[in-house]
């Protein structure tokens, strides 16, 4: 149970403040604003926890999903995201049981097939899991007859959405490595 | 709880390989100036240049010049090697 407690926390609120930093950098840095679909941050977080934590994290990366868009920019969809988010939060999940399916079960250990502790096995997941939601979220999208308020549902936002996650992901996960160095060095001289 | 731990551990292990392999270090302004004459001096001279060059060209003493070349050695971003020429000077190679 405290180990729910922490993963759901440490899963909230590392995605609560990626959207944050992604949403301010999207609204507010003058180069970068509304270029913002070309790095989402949060998609490291929803790769991360559901890689490291399981299945247990998603509840709280899906409340993580809903909480900026609802309550920190309530009119910034002119549609819900109830059933986007949850598919984007599905997207990694899913390319874990596909990536299963194939035989590479998730581990870490050298020998395991996907392994945890390497950063390009997290990379092929964070690629086949962006392409997962990329095709998935737009699939609903246009199904539903839905759109961002500036742009349409086509290819264009498909391969925007596929790039984005990979891009935003790959930000994130550089950044992390560089700002815990310290941390990282202290570890290996251990 | 060590459940948790032994995941963010796992975590880390990644980080530390990603760190690992894009060689994130930290230099200083002056360790920089030195690196970036080796390497300008690299695209003149693949076979490697010599310390004296090095000195003249970054503007920067002898000293600050041979701890940051030992820096970069013991990183195993460049080689030394002796001269051949002559035996008092070492030969800087950017390893690839």
């Amino acid at each position: 149970m405290k180990n729910f407690l922490s993963l759901s926390l440490t899963s909230f609120l590392f995605s609560s403040v990626l959207w944050v930093l992604w949403h301010f950098i999207d609204t507010h840095v003058l180069f970068l604003a509304g270029k913002g679909g070309l790095f989402y941050l949060p998609h490291a977080a929803r790769v991360l926890c559901v890689v490291y934590f399981g299945w247990k994290a998603i509840p709280s990366l899906y409340l993580g999903e809903l909480i900026g868009p609802n309550v920190i920019d309530p009119g910034m969809y002119s549609f819900s995201i109830l059933v986007p988010s949850l598919i984007s939060v599905i997207s990694v999940p899913l390319s874990l049981v596909l990536l299963n399916s194939l035989g590479f079960s998730l581990g870490q250990t050298r020998a395991s097939p996907l392994n945890k502790r390497n950063y390009k096995h997290i990379l092929l997941i964070t690629f086949i899991s962006a392409g997962f939601n990329a095709l998935l979220v737009n699939l609903y999208l246009s199904r539903n007859n839905l759109s961002f308020s500036s742009a349409i549902t086509d290819i264009e936002q498909v391969s925007a959405f596929l790039i984005g996650d990979i891009l935003g992901a790959t930000i994130v996960f550089i950044l992390l490595a560089y700002l815990l160095k310290p941390v990282l060095r202290q570890a290996r001289n251990q | 709880m060590k459940e948790f731990y032994r995941n963010i551990s796992d975590a880390l292990s990644m980080l530390d390989g990603l760190e690992q392999d894009l060689n994130i270090r930290h230099f200083t302004p002056n360790e920089l100036k030195v690196f970036y004459t080796i390497i300008i001096r690299a695209a003149h001279n693949e076979h490697g240049s010599n310390i004296t060059d090095i000195v003249e060209n970054s503007g920067m003493s002898r000293s600050t010049v041979y701890k940051t070349l030992k820096k970069l050695s013991l990183e195993k971003i460049i080689n030394l090697h002796q001269s051949e020429e002559d035996g008092r000077e070492s030969i800087v190679v950017l390893n690839s």
